[in-house]
Protein backbone atom coordinates (compact mmCIF):
# COMPACT_ATOMS: atom_id res chain seq x y z
CA UNK A 1 0.00 0.00 0.00
CA UNK A 2 2.94 2.43 1.03
CA UNK A 3 4.80 1.73 -1.64
CA UNK A 4 2.14 2.23 -4.35
CA UNK A 5 1.51 6.12 -2.82
CA UNK A 6 4.91 6.66 -2.96
CA UNK A 7 5.37 5.85 -6.62
CA UNK A 8 1.82 7.38 -7.17
CA UNK A 9 3.10 10.55 -5.62
CA UNK A 10 6.45 10.37 -8.02
CA UNK A 11 4.03 10.24 -10.91
CA UNK A 12 2.70 13.45 -10.19
CA UNK A 13 -0.44 11.92 -8.95
CA UNK A 14 -1.73 13.84 -5.90
CA UNK A 15 -4.04 12.14 -3.37
CA UNK A 16 -7.62 14.24 -3.20
CA UNK A 17 -10.91 13.59 -1.27
CA UNK A 18 -14.11 12.81 -3.21
CA UNK A 19 -16.92 11.52 -4.17
CA UNK A 20 -16.96 7.97 -5.29
CA UNK A 21 -18.56 7.53 -8.77
CA UNK A 22 -20.87 4.86 -9.82
CA UNK A 23 -20.42 2.92 -13.12
CA UNK A 24 -22.36 0.45 -14.94
CA UNK A 25 -19.78 -2.50 -14.32
CA UNK A 26 -18.99 -3.29 -10.97
CA UNK A 27 -17.07 -0.39 -10.53
CA UNK A 28 -15.62 -1.62 -6.89
CA UNK A 29 -14.21 -4.83 -8.62
CA UNK A 30 -12.22 -3.05 -11.27
CA UNK A 31 -11.30 0.49 -9.03
CA UNK A 32 -10.31 1.22 -5.56
CA UNK A 33 -12.44 3.63 -4.36
CA UNK A 34 -10.30 4.32 -1.34
CA UNK A 35 -7.83 5.82 -4.15
CA UNK A 36 -8.68 8.93 -5.48
CA UNK A 37 -6.43 10.43 -7.50
CA UNK A 38 -5.53 13.87 -9.07
CA UNK A 39 -4.05 13.91 -12.50
CA UNK A 40 -2.39 16.70 -14.29
CA UNK A 41 -1.96 15.75 -18.03
CA UNK A 42 -1.97 16.36 -21.54
CA UNK A 43 -4.43 14.12 -23.50
CA UNK A 44 -2.90 12.19 -26.33
CA UNK A 45 -6.28 9.89 -27.61
CA UNK A 46 -9.64 9.60 -26.53
CA UNK A 47 -11.01 6.44 -27.72
CA UNK A 48 -15.22 6.78 -28.38
CA UNK A 49 -15.87 3.11 -27.68
CA UNK A 50 -18.60 1.63 -25.43
CA UNK A 51 -19.30 0.55 -22.93
CA UNK A 52 -16.76 3.46 -21.69
CA UNK A 53 -15.09 5.53 -23.41
CA UNK A 54 -11.21 5.64 -22.73
CA UNK A 55 -9.06 9.35 -22.15
CA UNK A 56 -5.45 8.69 -23.08
CA UNK A 57 -2.88 11.54 -21.08
CA UNK A 58 0.36 11.94 -20.61
CA UNK A 59 1.32 13.07 -17.14
CA UNK A 60 4.64 14.22 -16.51
CA UNK A 61 6.25 13.28 -12.61
CA UNK A 62 8.59 15.40 -10.80
CA UNK A 63 11.32 14.01 -12.61
CA UNK A 64 10.11 15.31 -15.52
CA UNK A 65 9.32 11.30 -16.68
CA UNK A 66 6.26 11.19 -18.63
CA UNK A 67 4.15 7.87 -17.97
CA UNK A 68 1.10 7.53 -19.69
CA UNK A 69 -2.44 6.69 -18.04
CA UNK A 70 -5.72 5.50 -19.09
CA UNK A 71 -9.16 7.19 -17.85
CA UNK A 72 -12.26 5.00 -18.44
CA UNK A 73 -15.71 7.45 -18.96
CA UNK A 74 -18.87 6.80 -19.45
CA UNK A 75 -20.78 5.65 -23.02
CA UNK A 76 -19.81 8.10 -25.31
CA UNK A 77 -23.23 8.66 -26.25
CA UNK A 78 -23.69 9.45 -22.27
CA UNK A 79 -20.79 12.13 -22.70
CA UNK A 80 -22.43 13.50 -26.06
CA UNK A 81 -25.19 14.59 -24.46
CA UNK A 82 -23.18 15.60 -21.44
CA UNK A 83 -21.25 18.12 -23.40
CA UNK A 84 -18.45 16.32 -24.65
CA UNK A 85 -17.35 16.29 -28.39
CA UNK A 86 -14.47 15.88 -30.36
CA UNK A 87 -12.90 19.65 -29.99
CA UNK A 88 -13.29 18.73 -25.79
CA UNK A 89 -10.08 16.37 -25.79
CA UNK A 90 -7.91 17.43 -28.52
CA UNK A 91 -4.72 15.89 -28.25
CA UNK A 92 -1.99 17.99 -26.87
CA UNK A 93 -5.12 19.75 -24.35
CA UNK A 94 -3.66 20.31 -21.08
CA UNK A 95 -6.35 19.06 -18.67
CA UNK A 96 -6.74 17.83 -14.40
CA UNK A 97 -8.50 14.73 -14.35
CA UNK A 98 -9.50 13.43 -10.94
CA UNK A 99 -10.74 10.25 -10.37
CA UNK A 100 -9.99 6.33 -8.78
CA UNK A 101 -7.17 4.26 -9.26
CA UNK A 102 -7.61 0.51 -10.71
CA UNK A 103 -7.48 -1.91 -7.93
CA UNK A 104 -4.74 -3.81 -10.22
CA UNK A 105 -2.03 -0.99 -9.58
CA UNK A 106 -1.43 -0.32 -13.35
CA UNK A 107 -2.19 3.25 -14.59
CA UNK A 108 -5.43 3.36 -14.97
CA UNK A 109 -8.12 5.41 -13.65
CA UNK A 110 -12.19 5.62 -13.07
CA UNK A 111 -12.76 9.40 -14.53
CA UNK A 112 -14.31 11.88 -12.14
CA UNK A 113 -14.51 15.90 -12.99
CA UNK A 114 -12.35 16.76 -15.70
CA UNK A 115 -11.00 20.68 -15.80
CA UNK A 116 -10.25 22.09 -19.14
CA UNK A 117 -7.92 24.99 -19.94
CA UNK A 118 -10.41 27.51 -19.76
CA UNK A 119 -11.49 26.38 -15.64
CA UNK A 120 -14.56 24.69 -17.97
CA UNK A 121 -15.51 21.30 -15.71
CA UNK A 122 -17.11 18.01 -17.30
CA UNK A 123 -17.81 14.80 -15.68
CA UNK A 124 -16.34 12.28 -17.60
CA UNK A 125 -17.31 9.23 -15.36
CA UNK A 126 -20.09 6.57 -16.07
CA UNK A 127 -23.28 7.87 -14.71
CA UNK A 128 -24.44 6.45 -11.51
CA UNK A 129 -27.54 6.87 -9.47
CA UNK A 130 -28.97 9.85 -10.62
CA UNK A 131 -30.22 10.72 -6.89
CA UNK A 132 -29.25 14.38 -6.11
CA UNK A 133 -25.58 15.06 -4.75
CA UNK A 134 -24.69 12.10 -6.62
CA UNK A 135 -21.92 12.44 -8.84
CA UNK A 136 -23.34 9.86 -11.04
CA UNK A 137 -26.07 12.27 -10.89
CA UNK A 138 -24.08 15.73 -12.54
CA UNK A 139 -24.28 16.40 -16.24
CA UNK B 1 -88.40 3.87 -18.27
CA UNK B 2 -86.22 4.16 -15.40
CA UNK B 3 -84.59 1.30 -16.10
CA UNK B 4 -83.82 3.27 -19.82
CA UNK B 5 -82.45 6.50 -18.35
CA UNK B 6 -80.13 4.27 -15.90
CA UNK B 7 -78.43 2.44 -18.63
CA UNK B 8 -78.32 6.31 -20.54
CA UNK B 9 -76.67 7.57 -18.31
CA UNK B 10 -74.56 4.81 -17.69
CA UNK B 11 -73.00 5.26 -20.87
CA UNK B 12 -73.17 8.45 -20.94
CA UNK B 13 -71.03 8.24 -17.87
CA UNK B 14 -68.84 5.27 -19.37
CA UNK B 15 -68.01 7.25 -22.85
CA UNK B 16 -66.47 10.15 -20.21
CA UNK B 17 -64.91 7.71 -18.66
CA UNK B 18 -63.29 6.40 -21.75
CA UNK B 19 -62.84 9.67 -22.93
CA UNK B 20 -60.73 10.85 -19.63
CA UNK B 21 -58.41 7.53 -20.07
CA UNK B 22 -56.83 8.67 -23.25
CA UNK B 23 -54.08 10.20 -23.25
CA UNK B 24 -54.30 13.91 -24.37
CA UNK B 25 -53.17 13.62 -27.35
CA UNK B 26 -54.96 10.62 -28.37
CA UNK B 27 -58.15 12.45 -28.49
CA UNK B 28 -57.12 13.82 -31.79
CA UNK B 29 -54.80 11.04 -33.06
CA UNK B 30 -55.01 8.51 -35.82
CA UNK B 31 -53.05 5.21 -35.36
CA UNK B 32 -50.75 5.88 -38.60
CA UNK B 33 -50.41 2.37 -40.85
CA UNK B 34 -48.02 1.10 -43.07
CA UNK B 35 -48.21 0.48 -46.52
CA UNK B 36 -49.40 -3.23 -45.63
CA UNK B 37 -51.55 -2.30 -43.10
CA UNK B 38 -49.67 -3.15 -39.60
CA UNK B 39 -50.05 -0.34 -37.28
CA UNK B 40 -47.10 2.17 -37.85
CA UNK B 41 -45.12 2.33 -35.15
CA UNK B 42 -41.50 3.05 -36.68
CA UNK B 43 -39.23 5.19 -35.99
CA UNK B 44 -36.73 6.24 -32.54
CA UNK B 45 -37.42 5.78 -29.21
CA UNK B 46 -36.49 5.94 -26.10
CA UNK B 47 -36.94 4.27 -22.79
CA UNK B 48 -35.65 7.22 -20.36
CA UNK B 49 -37.05 6.83 -16.66
CA UNK B 50 -36.51 8.20 -12.99
CA UNK B 51 -39.29 4.94 -11.95
CA UNK B 52 -37.23 2.07 -9.91
CA UNK B 53 -37.62 -1.03 -11.42
CA UNK B 54 -39.11 -2.46 -8.29
CA UNK B 55 -40.34 -0.94 -4.94
CA UNK B 56 -37.84 -0.90 -2.56
CA UNK B 57 -37.47 -3.24 0.52
CA UNK B 58 -35.76 -2.64 3.44
CA UNK B 59 -33.81 -5.40 2.67
CA UNK B 60 -32.64 -4.62 -0.23
CA UNK B 61 -28.72 -4.43 -0.40
CA UNK B 62 -28.28 -1.47 -3.73
CA UNK B 63 -24.14 -1.52 -3.37
CA UNK B 64 -24.04 -5.34 -3.35
CA UNK B 65 -26.66 -5.49 -6.71
CA UNK B 66 -24.62 -2.75 -7.76
CA UNK B 67 -20.86 -4.79 -7.29
CA UNK B 68 -19.63 -3.46 -4.17
CA UNK B 69 -17.08 -6.83 -4.16
CA UNK B 70 -15.46 -5.38 -1.29
CA UNK B 71 -18.07 -4.75 1.46
CA UNK B 72 -16.85 -0.99 1.80
CA UNK B 73 -19.91 0.31 0.07
CA UNK B 74 -17.77 2.58 -1.78
CA UNK B 75 -18.20 3.39 -6.00
CA UNK B 76 -20.70 0.97 -6.20
CA UNK B 77 -23.81 0.89 -8.52
CA UNK B 78 -27.02 3.20 -8.04
CA UNK B 79 -29.90 2.95 -5.42
CA UNK B 80 -32.67 4.17 -8.36
CA UNK B 81 -32.26 4.16 -12.05
CA UNK B 82 -29.35 5.77 -14.32
CA UNK B 83 -30.35 8.61 -15.86
CA UNK B 84 -28.35 10.77 -18.42
CA UNK B 85 -30.97 13.48 -18.45
CA UNK B 86 -32.51 12.66 -15.28
CA UNK B 87 -34.66 15.59 -16.11
CA UNK B 88 -36.69 14.47 -18.77
CA UNK B 89 -39.69 11.84 -19.06
CA UNK B 90 -40.49 11.80 -15.42
CA UNK B 91 -43.47 9.37 -14.38
CA UNK B 92 -45.74 8.97 -11.01
CA UNK B 93 -45.12 5.22 -10.82
CA UNK B 94 -44.09 3.17 -8.41
CA UNK B 95 -41.94 0.72 -9.98
CA UNK B 96 -41.71 -0.77 -13.43
CA UNK B 97 -42.93 -4.22 -12.09
CA UNK B 98 -46.51 -3.87 -11.83
CA UNK B 99 -47.58 -7.28 -11.07
CA UNK B 100 -47.47 -8.90 -8.50
CA UNK B 101 -48.94 -5.13 -7.04
CA UNK B 102 -46.25 -5.54 -4.17
CA UNK B 103 -44.21 -4.28 -7.29
CA UNK B 104 -41.17 -7.10 -6.18
CA UNK B 105 -40.12 -9.73 -8.57
CA UNK B 106 -40.75 -13.12 -7.13
CA UNK B 107 -37.59 -14.74 -6.82
CA UNK B 108 -37.59 -18.29 -5.26
CA UNK B 109 -34.27 -18.41 -3.31
CA UNK B 110 -32.13 -20.48 -5.14
CA UNK B 111 -31.80 -18.02 -7.81
CA UNK B 112 -31.05 -15.21 -5.62
CA UNK B 113 -27.87 -17.51 -3.93
CA UNK B 114 -26.58 -17.93 -7.56
CA UNK B 115 -26.90 -13.99 -7.90
CA UNK B 116 -24.78 -13.81 -5.13
CA UNK B 117 -22.46 -15.99 -5.80
CA UNK B 118 -21.83 -14.23 -9.41
CA UNK B 119 -21.86 -11.06 -7.90
CA UNK B 120 -19.16 -11.69 -5.03
CA UNK B 121 -16.89 -13.78 -7.05
CA UNK B 122 -17.15 -11.37 -10.29
CA UNK B 123 -13.16 -10.93 -9.70
CA UNK B 124 -12.85 -14.84 -10.14
CA UNK B 125 -13.78 -15.98 -13.09
CA UNK B 126 -16.00 -14.43 -16.88
CA UNK B 127 -18.68 -16.77 -16.26
CA UNK B 128 -19.44 -14.35 -13.37
CA UNK B 129 -20.21 -11.06 -15.44
CA UNK B 130 -23.61 -11.47 -16.87
CA UNK B 131 -24.12 -11.39 -20.95
CA UNK B 132 -24.46 -7.99 -20.62
CA UNK B 133 -20.42 -7.44 -19.43
CA UNK B 134 -19.74 -9.85 -21.52
CA UNK B 135 -20.80 -8.14 -24.91
CA UNK B 136 -23.03 -11.29 -25.45
CA UNK B 137 -26.67 -9.64 -25.18
CA UNK B 138 -29.13 -7.83 -22.57
CA UNK B 139 -31.49 -10.42 -23.39
CA UNK B 140 -35.22 -10.63 -24.28
CA UNK B 141 -36.91 -8.90 -22.61
CA UNK B 142 -33.96 -7.44 -20.45
CA UNK B 143 -32.45 -5.67 -23.47
CA UNK B 144 -35.62 -3.16 -23.09
CA UNK B 145 -35.66 -2.42 -19.54
CA UNK B 146 -33.91 1.05 -18.94
CA UNK B 147 -30.90 1.40 -18.56
CA UNK B 148 -29.91 5.01 -18.27
CA UNK B 149 -27.82 5.55 -21.51
CA UNK B 150 -27.42 4.12 -24.69
CA UNK B 151 -31.54 4.22 -24.63
CA UNK B 152 -32.29 3.83 -28.47
CA UNK B 153 -34.32 1.71 -30.15
CA UNK B 154 -35.58 1.75 -33.59
CA UNK B 155 -38.28 -0.23 -35.13
CA UNK B 156 -38.54 -0.61 -38.56
CA UNK B 157 -41.70 -2.63 -40.48
CA UNK B 158 -42.02 -4.37 -43.62
CA UNK B 159 -44.25 -7.34 -44.64
CA UNK B 160 -44.00 -10.29 -42.33
CA UNK B 161 -41.62 -8.56 -39.98
CA UNK B 162 -41.21 -6.17 -37.21
CA UNK B 163 -37.58 -5.05 -36.36
CA UNK B 164 -36.11 -3.59 -33.52
CA UNK B 165 -32.33 -2.33 -33.04
CA UNK B 166 -31.47 -2.08 -30.03
CA UNK B 167 -28.41 0.66 -29.26
CA UNK B 168 -27.12 -1.22 -26.25
CA UNK B 169 -25.59 -3.52 -26.81
CA UNK B 170 -25.95 -3.09 -30.80
CA UNK B 171 -28.56 -5.59 -31.22
CA UNK B 172 -31.10 -6.33 -34.06
CA UNK B 173 -34.18 -8.25 -33.35
CA UNK B 174 -36.40 -10.10 -36.18
CA UNK B 175 -39.75 -10.37 -35.52
CA UNK B 176 -41.68 -12.29 -37.82
CA UNK B 177 -45.47 -11.99 -37.89
CA UNK B 178 -46.34 -14.26 -40.25
CA UNK B 179 -48.41 -16.72 -38.25
CA UNK B 180 -45.69 -19.18 -38.27
CA UNK B 181 -44.85 -22.09 -35.33
CA UNK B 182 -42.01 -21.70 -32.67
CA UNK B 183 -38.87 -23.29 -33.94
CA UNK B 184 -39.34 -25.78 -31.18
CA UNK B 185 -37.86 -27.41 -28.12
CA UNK B 186 -34.35 -28.66 -30.02
CA UNK B 187 -33.20 -24.70 -30.36
CA UNK B 188 -32.20 -22.98 -27.89
CA UNK B 189 -31.33 -19.31 -27.98
CA UNK B 190 -29.72 -16.46 -25.54
CA UNK B 191 -32.84 -14.42 -26.62
CA UNK B 192 -35.56 -17.30 -27.28
CA UNK B 193 -37.44 -17.36 -30.39
CA UNK B 194 -39.96 -14.71 -30.99
CA UNK B 195 -43.45 -14.94 -32.75
CA UNK B 196 -45.38 -11.77 -32.86
CA UNK B 197 -49.12 -10.92 -34.08
CA UNK B 198 -51.47 -8.12 -34.04
CA UNK B 199 -54.15 -7.88 -31.70
CA UNK B 200 -55.79 -4.81 -32.95
CA UNK B 201 -53.25 -2.42 -32.45
CA UNK B 202 -51.11 -4.35 -30.07
CA UNK B 203 -48.02 -6.37 -31.50
CA UNK B 204 -48.18 -9.04 -29.44
CA UNK B 205 -44.82 -10.91 -29.26
CA UNK B 206 -44.35 -14.40 -27.60
CA UNK B 207 -40.65 -15.88 -26.55
CA UNK B 208 -39.82 -19.16 -25.71
CA UNK B 209 -36.84 -21.54 -26.36
CA UNK B 210 -34.43 -19.81 -24.37
CA UNK B 211 -30.96 -21.65 -22.75
CA UNK B 212 -30.73 -21.28 -19.27
CA UNK B 213 -27.61 -19.15 -19.84
CA UNK B 214 -29.04 -15.99 -19.66
CA UNK B 215 -30.30 -13.46 -17.15
CA UNK B 216 -34.26 -12.12 -17.29
CA UNK B 217 -31.80 -8.66 -16.59
CA UNK B 218 -28.55 -7.89 -16.72
CA UNK B 219 -27.69 -3.99 -15.87
CA UNK B 220 -27.24 -2.56 -12.35
CA UNK B 221 -30.71 -0.07 -13.04
CA UNK B 222 -32.58 -3.38 -12.65
CA UNK B 223 -30.99 -3.84 -9.05
CA UNK B 224 -32.21 -7.12 -7.59
CA UNK B 225 -33.40 -8.65 -10.31
CA UNK B 226 -29.95 -8.19 -12.03
CA UNK B 227 -27.67 -11.58 -12.63
CA UNK B 228 -31.03 -13.47 -11.75
CA UNK B 229 -30.46 -16.80 -13.34
CA UNK B 230 -32.92 -17.85 -16.26
CA UNK B 231 -34.26 -21.60 -17.62
CA UNK B 232 -35.09 -23.21 -20.44
CA UNK B 233 -38.20 -22.67 -19.36
CA UNK B 234 -38.50 -18.76 -19.56
CA UNK B 235 -41.27 -17.59 -21.25
CA UNK B 236 -42.29 -13.64 -22.01
CA UNK B 237 -45.14 -12.72 -23.78
CA UNK B 238 -44.45 -8.72 -24.67
CA UNK B 239 -47.35 -6.03 -25.20
CA UNK B 240 -46.18 -2.72 -27.69
CA UNK B 241 -49.61 -0.63 -28.09
CA UNK B 242 -49.02 2.46 -29.87
CA UNK B 243 -50.98 5.29 -27.48
CA UNK B 244 -50.43 8.47 -29.75
CA UNK B 245 -48.62 10.06 -31.82
CA UNK B 246 -45.21 9.74 -29.24
CA UNK B 247 -45.73 6.85 -26.54
CA UNK B 248 -45.66 3.12 -27.08
CA UNK B 249 -47.18 1.77 -23.80
CA UNK B 250 -44.46 -1.38 -23.45
CA UNK B 251 -45.43 -4.58 -21.14
CA UNK B 252 -43.98 -7.63 -20.64
CA UNK B 253 -45.16 -10.53 -18.32
CA UNK B 254 -42.08 -13.30 -17.64
CA UNK B 255 -42.91 -16.28 -16.18
CA UNK B 256 -40.23 -19.06 -15.51
CA UNK B 257 -41.31 -21.76 -13.29
CA UNK B 258 -37.92 -23.08 -11.81
CA UNK B 259 -36.83 -19.22 -10.85
CA UNK B 260 -40.01 -17.45 -9.97
CA UNK B 261 -42.76 -18.57 -7.84
CA UNK B 262 -45.15 -16.71 -9.93
CA UNK B 263 -45.48 -14.74 -13.32
CA UNK B 264 -44.47 -11.25 -13.02
CA UNK B 265 -45.20 -7.92 -15.49
CA UNK B 266 -43.51 -5.05 -15.78
CA UNK B 267 -45.29 -1.79 -17.73
CA UNK B 268 -42.84 1.19 -18.90
CA UNK B 269 -43.31 3.86 -21.90
CA UNK B 270 -41.46 4.53 -24.51
CA UNK B 271 -41.04 7.74 -25.88
CA UNK B 272 -40.49 8.89 -29.09
CA UNK B 273 -37.26 10.99 -29.96
CA UNK B 274 -37.01 11.77 -33.70
CA UNK B 275 -33.73 13.54 -33.48
CA UNK B 276 -32.53 11.17 -31.23
CA UNK B 277 -29.35 9.29 -32.58
CA UNK B 278 -28.20 5.44 -32.39
CA UNK B 279 -24.50 5.26 -31.44
CA UNK B 280 -23.10 2.57 -32.98
CA UNK B 281 -22.40 0.63 -29.61
CA UNK B 282 -19.35 -1.97 -30.75
CA UNK B 283 -19.73 -3.58 -27.22
CA UNK B 284 -16.50 -5.78 -27.74
CA UNK B 285 -14.30 -2.94 -29.07
CA UNK B 286 -13.73 -1.00 -25.52
CA UNK B 287 -14.63 -3.81 -23.11
CA UNK B 288 -11.86 -3.74 -20.95
CA UNK B 289 -14.41 -4.19 -17.79
CA UNK B 290 -13.60 -7.68 -17.84
CA UNK B 291 -9.69 -7.86 -17.84
CA UNK B 292 -9.20 -5.23 -15.52
CA UNK B 293 -11.96 -6.41 -12.96
CA UNK B 294 -10.19 -10.15 -13.23
CA UNK B 295 -6.74 -8.30 -12.73
CA UNK B 296 -8.32 -6.27 -9.86
CA UNK B 297 -9.19 -10.05 -8.33
CA UNK B 298 -5.27 -11.59 -9.37
CA UNK B 299 -4.30 -8.02 -6.99
CA UNK B 300 -6.34 -9.20 -4.56
CA UNK B 301 -5.02 -12.35 -4.41
CA UNK B 302 -1.54 -11.20 -3.88
CA UNK B 303 -2.29 -8.54 -1.61
CA UNK B 304 -3.79 -11.86 0.26
CA UNK B 305 -1.05 -13.71 -0.04
CA UNK B 306 1.63 -11.38 0.87
CA UNK B 307 -0.46 -10.83 4.01
CA UNK B 308 -0.42 -14.55 5.15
Amino acid sequence: MRTSHIVAAALGVILAAGAPIAAHHSFAAEFDGSKPVTLRGTITKMEWTNPHAWLHIDVKGPDGKVVAWMIEGGAPNALLRRGWNKESVTPGTAIVVQGFRARDGSNRASGGDVTLPDGKKLFIGSTGTGAPGDAGGRK
Amino acid sequence: MKTLTAMMIAMVLAAFAAAAAQPESAKSWTQPRTPDGQPDMQGIWTNYTNTPFEVADEGDRPDFYGGDVDGTGRGTGPSSFLNDTSDRKLTKARSLVVDPPSGRVPIMPWAEEVRNYRLTHIQDDWVNFTPWERCITRGVPGGIFPAGYGSGYQILQGPGYVAIVYEMIHEARMIPIDGRPHLGPSFRLWNGDSRGRWEGNTLVVDVTGYNDKGTVATNVATQRVRAIPQSEQLHAVERFTRVDENTINYEVTIEDPKVFTSPWKVAMPLHREPDYQLFEYACHEGNRAVPNTLSGGRARDRTARASN
